[in-house]
């Protein structure tokens, strides 16, 4: 968004930043955010380095690298944790860097005569223990993680836009088309979204993108309303008169004037808004209806979890990083709603 | 571990299951007399499978996942899995021996095959009443024609069925009649041994039907009857105080309960808590998930709960892939058999079913003298994929995956249960070693059947449900590819398949339609568009120490050890009063029974 940062919004920001709690949370979770940027770097079955007879390899990020080019009798894809065993092994020089924990999302770990689920075990490098395929939970935490995190995000972006827009516009035109929208929108959230995207996600296999477009068709309504009000009383200010008689058109006094004055509601919504969107994917994934299987999911590990009682590791670890990312956010959420309490910067002159 | 058994209904219920029929009512005028030279044949010598020890009493508590939507057994909404209880305590003319094959007695005493081999006759047992008291007579058969043929009960399949399978019912006297088959066939018998339907309580049939009769418990001539019910909770059953067939050979020391209560719990995990409780009485733990782990608890370390293995040795449902040979990049063999041999199967059964599952060499195991036991299902083989792909002109791309003409060998496995997600998880990952990519399509139960049945799969990961004799025509015939609603579901088109399987559909004489079986599985095995994967040719169940089994806990056939009803195989199980005190006044006081784990392999394949 386009707004200089005036006087009053550092303000804000400056008492946010007091908000010790919510300010911290927010490091938090921007870090956690950054960092799941690079998973692949630190949770991946692939080497980060491999230095094999004088030449260098980068597994991480580009094409599958097969065996034969270590002198492997095979043409899938290199196991690396069997290579270092074997460079140990053979101490020729050879080395082999690999990220801190040495599992995809995806592959089984399995072992002859045991069977998974396995618990946490420090030497085997599954912290917290593996699911009932034999797959790493952390791995899988960390990936469901990502998407959760991201699906949330776009969503909230798509929801917002049409939203915020149509707010917008109902206020701002007012007249028939808000007396319009207002019968489209009350109608719409009749509509029991959840059974909805239940009965469509067991028809067709959703993607990341189709889900996120079914949900924002049934999640944009929550935002007109508010939009609503303000762009009426935003519409009635000196300021947008002004833009008026200046001659600015309706999108350019929506987008340019109203919009960024009504931002510090937008931005007190959005933390919740985040939150459950977590939460609604995790949801459909653990009621069978979200991403396709194997796509890393809490909502899938929470649901192995519930038949699996006596594999404490896996319910508990998606249930204390739920907990954990939902505090997190719910405490973002309430440090930006004190500090962008109007009540604390009146501006009515 | 059952795979997708919408498909069954050809095959299933109307021939395992003697089912019901009738005819027009005008055939009772009629009086045609009996022709004299037919040879009257009997059954009442082959080994009987109940336990002498057995004692009558009291009550197995079981669980269901949800309440019927209607105790009809045809109509909207009748087939769900409450309808086989129902069904069960029917009776047919005659049943099948589940050890020999033979036929045994029913409703009727004795029976006769007619030179045409499409009529067969029955004289009824003259004591057999309905649970109202009624007599059975030869009029409730000709009734189940009518009423099956009724546009009333809004069952088109029976319908269609009842008319196209079966001519006619031939009353001859009340206790003597016939029934016609459309045409002439082999084992004519597994068709044409009606159930009988009670005239006298539906009367004309009327619009209203499907409503009318929702809740309406329908006179029957089995064990037990329906006694009470409350919708959405329960519905129990309860042996019948004079049933007519206590003492009839193949009946004698079975159904000895005297109620069976089916409670509704909605969550399979709470349906195993309840069990760990005493509450549900048995439990089955066939799944390997909870045979060797979920069943290492005090209760059954006490003793308190027993288990038992019994391998059985029946028909084994067509578990595995279907190909859609539609589809462009199955057209070519070579890619089949790659595939084929890119499915890790025997790492599944170790890694994931701990060695309690078994391959599947090919679609029709466990068909007696009718199976081929000579195939052998495609191995994991790497070289083997490498060899058919390159035949076949592929190269492997850049994340290994094969490429041909911007084709990559990258295919939709579709299936709905999610029991299954392990399994497909680790083929998928071993596919990967072999250049083919697998992308799993969780979908529901009904669109997964509907993808499927209309041929819109690529892979679909299920399995079929059985009957006696291999049937090959639906699935195999040029005539049911390439069009939506037919169960030829790999669009196999091949004139020389046709050839046997028209043959084989056309015989009447066994050793003829043996040697034919046998080539059209060598014939299926060479299409490879089937990838076999699993079967479990065995029940494993958890039971509570005073629930007591034969000496040979069960039959050849036994699905279950504990079925209450089914007249095949069902009610061989007793309840123990004394061990039942023994055990609560153990419990009370902590002290411990040896633990007790049966494996019965009496009945396990020869193959294994």
């Amino acid at each position: 968004m386009l707004i200089k940062i005036n006087p009053l919004t550092l303000q804000k920001i400056h008492r946010f930043k007091s908000i010790k709690r919510g300010y911290y949370s927010f490091i938090i979770f921007v870090l956690l955010m950054a960092v799941s940027i690079f998973t692949e770097c630190l949770v991946n079955k692939r080497a980060l380095i491999v230095h094999y007879e004088g030449r260098t390899y980068f597994p991480i990020y580009g094409d599958m690298i097969p065996g034969r080019a270590f002198d492997l009798e095979y043409d899938y894809e290199t196991n690396y944790r069997d290579l270092a065993k074997r460079f140990k092994a053979e101490d020729s020089g050879d080395w082999i860097l690999m990220p801190l924990i040495p599992f995809d999302a995806y592959e089984n770990d399995l072992k002859d005569g045991f069977y998974p689920p396995f618990p946490p075990s420090i030497k085997e490098k599954h912290y917290l223990g593996t699911d009932t395929i034999g797959r790493d939970i952390l791995a899988r935490l960390v990936y469901g993680f990502r998407i959760a995190i991201f699906f949330s995000l776009i969503l909230l972006m798509v929801n917002y836009f049409i939203g915020v827009s149509i707010g917008s516009a109902m206020g701002y035109l007012g007249g028939k088309f808000d007396l319009f929208f207002q019968r489209i929108i009350e109608i719409w959230s009749n509509v029991p979204f959840l059974y909805v995207i239940i009965i469509v996600s067991s028809i067709v296999v959703p993607n990341f993108l189709t889900l996120v477009l079914i949900m924002a068709i049934f999640g944009w309504m929550g935002m007109t309303w508010t939009m609503r009000t303000v762009t009426y009383k935003e519409k009635a200010r000196e300021y947008i008169i002004a833009a008026r008689v200046m001659g600015a058109s309706t999108p350019r006094i929506i987008f340019k004037h109203i919009i960024p004055n009504t931002i510090a509601i937008i931005v007190t919504f959005a933390p919740f808004s985040i939150s459950n969107g977590i939460v609604a994917l995790t949801a459909l994934d653990y009621l069978g209806f979200g991403l396709p299987p194997p796509t890393p999911s809490w909502g899938e590990l929470l649901s192995q979890g519930w038949s699996n009682m006596d594999a404490w590791w896996i319910a508990g670890s998606v249930v204390v990083a739920m907990i954990v990312t939902l505090t997190i956010v719910t405490f973002i959420g309430e440090a930006v709603r004190e500090a962008f309490d109007p009540k604390m910067h009146t501006t009515y002159e | 571990m059952k795979g997708f058994h919408l498909f069954s209904f050809n095959t299933l219920y109307l021939i395992i299951a003697v089912a019901f029929l009738i005819v027009p009512v005008d055939s009772m005028t009629l009086a045609e007399e009996i022709p004299k030279d037919i040879k009257w044949l009997s059954n009442t010598h082959d080994p009987v499978f109940a336990s002498p020890d057995a004692k009558k009493g009291g009550t197995l508590h079981s669980a269901v996942m949800s309440f019927p939507l209607t105790f009809r057994v045809v109509g909207p909404d009748s087939n769900s899995s409450f309808r086989s209880a129902i069904l069960s305590n029917q009776l047919g003319l005659i049943g099948i021996h589940p050890n020999t094959e033979n036929i045994i007695p029913e409703l009727a005493t004795h029976w006769a095959f007619a030179k045409d081999k499409k009529t067969m006759y029955f004289r009824l047992n003259k004591k057999a009443r309905w649970s109202d008291g009624k007599p059975v007579t030869a009029d409730d058969f000709a009734y189940t024609l009518e009423f099956m043929r009724s546009k009333h009960i809004v069952a088109p399949w029976y319908n269609d069925y009842y008319t196209n399978e079966i001519e006619k019912v031939v009353v001859y006297d009340d206790y003597t009649l016939a029934v016609v088959a459309t045409k002439a066939q082999p084992d004519l018998h597994l068709r044409i041994g009606l159930n009988p339907t009670p005239r006298h309580f539906y009367g004309e049939l009327d619009n209203e039907f499907v409503n009318k009769y929702n809740w309406k418990i329908v006179p029957n001539t089995g064990p037990y009857q329906i006694s009470d019910f409350q919708k959405g909770k329960l519905v129990k059953f309860k042996r019948k105080k004079e049933w007519w067939a206590t003492n009839l050979y193949y009946f004698k020391n079975r159904f000895n309960v005297d109620k069976v209560i089916y409670t509704v719990v909605r969550d399979y995990n709470i349906q195993w808590e309840y069990f760990k409780k005493g509450k549900i009485d048995i439990f089955d733990i066939t799944l390997p998930k909870y045979w060797h782990a979920k069943t290492k608890m005090l209760s059954v370390e006490n003793g308190y709960i027993n288990k038992i293995w019994f391998f059985n040795d029946t028909q084994r449902s067509g578990q595995g892939m279907w190909l859609n040979q539609d589809k462009e990049i199955f057209k070519d063999k070579n890619v089949r058999y790659a595939f084929a041999h890119a499915m890790n199967i025997n790492k599944v059964i170790k890694n994931v079913l701990r060695n309690d599952y078994y391959r599947l060499e090919h679609g029709f195991v466990g068909y007696s003298r009718y199976s081929n036991n000579n195939i052998k299902a495609r191995r994991f083989d790497l070289e083997q994929v490498d060899l058919y792909m390159k035949e076949s002109g592929w190269k492997r791309g850049s994340g290994g995956i094969w490429e041909k003409d911007e084709k990559r060998f990258s295919v939709n496995v579709s299936y709905h249960f999610d029991e299954h997600t392990p399994r497909l998880v680790v083929l998928k990952e071993e596919a990967k070693k072999a250049g083919i990519k697998l992308k799993l399509q969780k979908l529901d139960q009904s669109s997964a059947y509907k993808k499927v049945i209309e041929k819109k799969h690529d892979v679909a990961w299920m399995g079929w449900s059985t009957s006696l004799r291999p049937q090959y025509w639906e699935h195999f015939h040029s005539v049911n590819a390439h069009k939506p609603q037919t169960n030829n579901i790999t669009n196999t088109d091949d004139p020389e398949m046709d050839r046997l399987v028209d043959a084989y559909r056309n015989s009447l004489d066994e050793d003829e339609r043996i040697g034919l079986s046998l080539k059209i599985q060598e014939k299926i095995h060479e299409t490879g568009a089937f990838v076999p994967t699993f079967m479990v040719p065995y029940v494993r169940e958890a039971y509570w120490r005073y629930w007591k089994l034969p000496d040979i806990p069960g039959t050849k056939m036994s699905g279950g050890l504990f079925d209450p009803f089914g007249s095949a195989t069902g009610g061989l199980f007793w309840f123990d009063k004394d061990e039942y005190d023994k055990t609560k006044a153990a419990m009370k006081k902590k002290e411990k029974f040896a633990p007790v784990t049966i494996i019965d392999e009496t009945y396990k394949m020869k193959s294994l």
